[in-house]
Parts: C-alpha cells; structure tokens; sequence
C-alpha cells in the first residue's frame, strides 16, 4: 500500500510488515462482512416480503453463504468464445482493487486504519474514479450487448452521480477544514456532522445508492431489462468476485459515510470508553446505513434512466452547489454553526418537497414512446 | 535503495504500457494500457511524495479522461473488439517524426531547466494548504476564469450534441 508521510522510513521493511499485517486484518474482516452481507441481505429483504430467507443451512441459514461460496468455487469458470480474453478475466478485479484501496484509508477506530493519510478524502474520490474501469473493462470485454448496454449505463449513472457525491462531501470538509478521514471522526465529538449539514448528508445517501447500483438506481444490473448487466457472462470464481466487489463497495461506504457524516468511532463517547466501543460505533453505524440500503432495495420501484440522470444534474447538483456557495459566505464571515444547519436544513426540506411532489404529480399526457405510438395509430384509423 | 528497485519496476512498466498503447492492435487494449500508463506516473509521484500530485494524476487521468475516452470509442466505433484496427497509414513518417520531436523537445527542457527548489535532488513537498493558498486567493481570478472557459466548452458540447425534436 502507498503510504504519503515524509520520513526515511516509508520504505522500511518494519513498516512494510505492519502494513501488510493490517491489510490481512482488513482483507479477512471485508470477506467476513460481504459474506453476512448477502446473508444478511436475503434474510432482511425476505422479512420485508413476509418470506424467511435461507434457514436451512446451518441455524437459522447462517452458514448459507458458505456453502453458496464452496458451490461457485467449484464451478466451471467458463468465458465466452467472442469475449476479449485478457479484458474479461482481469475485469473483476479491476472492479476490486479501488474498493479495496478505498478500505485502506478508512480509520476504524481511533488512529486504527491501514493507513491514515492526511488527504484521505481525495484519495477516497480519486480512487471511485477508477471504479468505473472495470466495470467498462466487463462490459466491453464480455462480446455480449447486454453487458455493452449495462456497462454503458453504470460508466454514465457513476460518472453522474459523482459529482454531487463529491460535492455534498466538500461542503462537509468544508466545516471539517480537513481532508483527514482520522481527523474528520475526531472533530465529531460532541455532536456528527449530519446535525450541521443534513442536505448533503441526503444527497450523499442518495449517490451512494446510485455508485453502488442499489436500487432504486440498479438500471446498469436490472434483471428484467439487460439480464443482470455488465456481469452476465460470468460465472464461477469470477462473478463471486464481483459479488464480494459490490458487498465490500457496499461496506466501504458505509463505513465512510459513518465517519463523515455520522461521527464515525467518535460520537459518542468513543474518546471515553476506549478502542472496544470506538471499533463498535463503527460497525453499528455501517450497519445502520446498510439495513436502510435494503430496506430502500425492497420498498423502492426502480427508476428510469431519464428519471435518474433528471434527478441528478436538475436537482441534486444544483442543491449541493447551493450548499457549497452557502456555506462558503457562512464560514468566511464566521457566522455562527447553527446558521449551517438552518440553511442545510431549509435545502432539505425543499429537496424533500420536490421529490413528494414529482412523486404525486399527475401525468397529464403521454410523453412515453410507445404511448405516442398508439397515439398516432389511433389517429389514423 | 527499495524505494530505486521500485522506481525502476514501474518505469519498465510505464514505457512498456505506454508501447501498448500505440502497438496495440486493438482500440480498447489501447484504452486500457493508458490507464495503467497514467495510474503508474501517479505512483511514481507518490514515490517521489508529492501526494497532492499523485491523487490529481489519478482522479483526473486515471479516472476521467480513461473513461471519456472508453465511452468515446463506445460512440464511434462499432465491433471495436472485433477485428484488428489498421495502425500504420500514408501519414505514419510524418507522425513518427512528430513524436519524436516532441519527445526529444519534452526530455531536453526537463533535464535541462534548472527546477525552483531543486536543492539536492530530493523532492520537496509541498502542504496542500500552501497549494490551495495560491489558487484560491493569490491566482483567484485566473482560477475562477478558466473555470469558466471550462464551462462554456461544456454549454457548447451539449448544444452540438444535442438534438432536438424534429430536427
């Protein structure tokens, strides 16, 4: 792993041990995670659909996803005769070293990371950038048109969302006044970030769900339009690599959105009651974000894509400017904090407005392709 | 020492990257040589501990102008992963002699300019406060007006490339 801070000592072989034995911890402690996370997915989204999800494979289900993990193991890993060889075989983990990375700066507890780096933030943006390469490398390397189709539609739904995801964040660092994800928990002692900024901490859940292809974003892997998306020719090895890629994604930002916004292993009491707690905090608060993840998959429709880039560069971007500029006049005069949180909250007030009212607002007329085409057959006869 | 072993383990892989990309045969193997040729001059400037530098280069070349260039291809080309594409034409001397004055010019004012703070060939870092100073407050209004030259080249893309209803 990179690691920025000056010293002689950056390529020292202790500090080459310490941070290989932490990214073990961390590799370990993510493939644990992605494998309760599908369990724990099946088992919740049965619940909101009056079923019980897996029950049968150790108590309760619990050893369901080990057994899915033996049975897609042993399976034949089989590539298409038309697909790129080289691009379709490194395409999965393309997709899985920037989430990886990602998980390499994120500070579990107090100072308690892979690496902590003083501009931990931008790394986190720089390195989603890279997440779309592998997603494109699937879907052009698999010679199969709905995996061109679902690549096209993840590299243009990320590259969208981005920006307001990495604008809500800059508004928070604003506040922060640090790129240091460490640093970001600490300041969050007495109360998160979420109380001073609740617009962005709205726009943030609402990318998140679109970067992560959760629904009601889930267009670029929709089974019942393009088969399952970028990843349809997989199979095997290969494809439960792209599932534990999405559950870590999944994870990772849960977590980061736990420290940014909601007081990571700080709030509260985490300076008080030791690493234990702070370690706790941490995963009960990514718990909180993932639970509300699926609760959306399973209540949400899911969008169209005209619906979702609308939402995104007329409402989402404008808002999230807003805030920056707000903001911006708000700490440069140092007005006081709760003139942030007035203003953010006004914003998401409005931003709540709007999506109640597109959601009720009744359609007066056809607009729709198929709808204008009946239109004219009608009119002909 | 280690820190040489790995700046020539990623030079090797940066100028044999960099040749895929142009012997490439195909259009996306080209693509994805230059990501892992620009991803590998950011981890040569995390070597040389300019951090801010080394996350720029990777959010802006390793991620956006890649992906510009991918969902170029997309829109250009059909069975770009089929059939291999012709690289050489009646212009490749004049191309061929193009890059390499270019590169011979690049390679000349790099070893030849004497470099601000260039003690004793040690990188010096600079704070990205301090980077932030001079772009936000000494160079404001040069910052501010080619963002906006930025955002009329992207008012005028749209406008080209959209099409209106019946048009």
């Amino acid at each position: 792993m990179i690691e920025f801070p000056l010293g002689s000592e950056m390529f020292g072989i202790w500090n080459w041990a310490d941070a290989a034995i932490r990214i073990v911890i961390v590799v370990l402690v993510m493939t644990i995670v992605a494998m309760y996370l599908i369990y724990g997915e099946r088992k919740i989204v049965a619940r909101f659909q009056q079923r019980l999800g897996p029950t049968r494979t150790g108590p309760a289900g619990l050893l369901q996803s080990f057994a899915d993990a033996v049975k897609l193991i042993s399976k034949e890993d089989i590539r298409p005769d038309g697909a790129d060889r080289w691009v379709f075989e490194f395409a999965p983990y393309a997709t899985f070293i920037p989430v990886f990375m990602t998980l390499c700066v994120l500070p579990f507890a107090a100072d308690w990371g892979v690496r902590n780096l003083p501009l931990g933030m931008f790394f986190v943006f720089a390195v989603l950038g890279l997440n779309i390469v592998g997603v494109m490398m699937a879907g052009l390397g698999s010679g199969n048109k709905f995996a061109l189709i679902g690549g096209v539609r993840a590299a243009a739904q990320m590259i969208s969302y981005e920006i307001p995801l990495v604008l809500s964040l800059l508004s928070v660092s604003m506040i922060a006044g640090t790129l240091d994800l460490n640093e970001f928990a600490a300041k969050q002692g007495d109360y998160p970030f979420v109380i001073l900024q609740p617009l962005a901490f709205i726009i943030f859940v609402t990318a998140m769900l679109s970067e992560l292809h959760r629904a009601p974003f889930d267009i670029p892997v929709a089974e019942s339009e393009i088969v399952g998306g970028y990843f349809v020719e997989y199979s095997g090895i290969r494809w439960s690599m792209f599932m534990l890629t999405e559950y870590a994604a999944l994870w990772s930002f849960s977590v980061f959105g736990g420290i940014v916004f909601l007081g990571g292993w700080n709030f509260p009491m985490g300076n008080e009651w030791g690493w234990g707690w702070q370690l706790a905090l941490t995963f009960i608060k990514s718990a909180l974000f993932i639970f509300f993840i699926f609760w959306v998959r399973s209540t949400v429709p899911r969008l169209r894509i005209d619906q979702l880039m609308t939402f995104c560069w007329k409402i989402l971007l404008p808002l999230s400017l807003v805030q920056v500029v707000a903001n911006g006049f708000i700490l440069v005069y140092d007005g006081p904090y709760w003139l942030l949180s007035l203003t953010s909250g006004v914003g998401a007030i409005l931003l709540i407005a709007i999506i109640i009212n597109r959601a009720f607002r009744r359609r007066t007329a056809t607009t729709s392709l198929v709808g204008a085409y009946r239109g004219a057959q009608v009119s002909a006869q | 020492m280690a820190t040489e072993v790995l700046w020539w383990i990623f030079a090797v892989a940066i100028v044999a990257t960099a040749a895929g990309v142009v012997f490439s045969r195909s259009v996306i193997h080209s693509a994805i040589c230059l990501i892992l040729s620009l991803a590998g001059v950011g981890a040569i400037y995390a070597f040389l501990m300019v951090e801010f530098l080394a996350l720029t280069q990777f959010l802006i070349y390793g991620g956006a102008v890649t992906v510009l260039i991918l969902l170029a291809l997309m829109l250009t080309r059909v069975g770009a992963t089929g059939l291999p594409d012709k690289v050489t034409g009646a212009q490749a001397p004049f191309a061929a002699l193009v890059g390499l004055g270019l590169m011979a010019t690049l390679i000349g004012v790099a070893v030849g300019t004497k470099w601000p703070n260039d003690i004793d060939d040690a990188p010096t870092n600079i704070p990205v406060e301090q980077i932030s100073e001079v772009l936000f407050r000494d160079y404001g209004a040069p910052f501010v007006i080619a963002s906006v030259v930025l955002l009329v080249a992207l008012v005028g893309a749209i406008i080209l490339a959209r099409q209106e209803e019946g048009e």
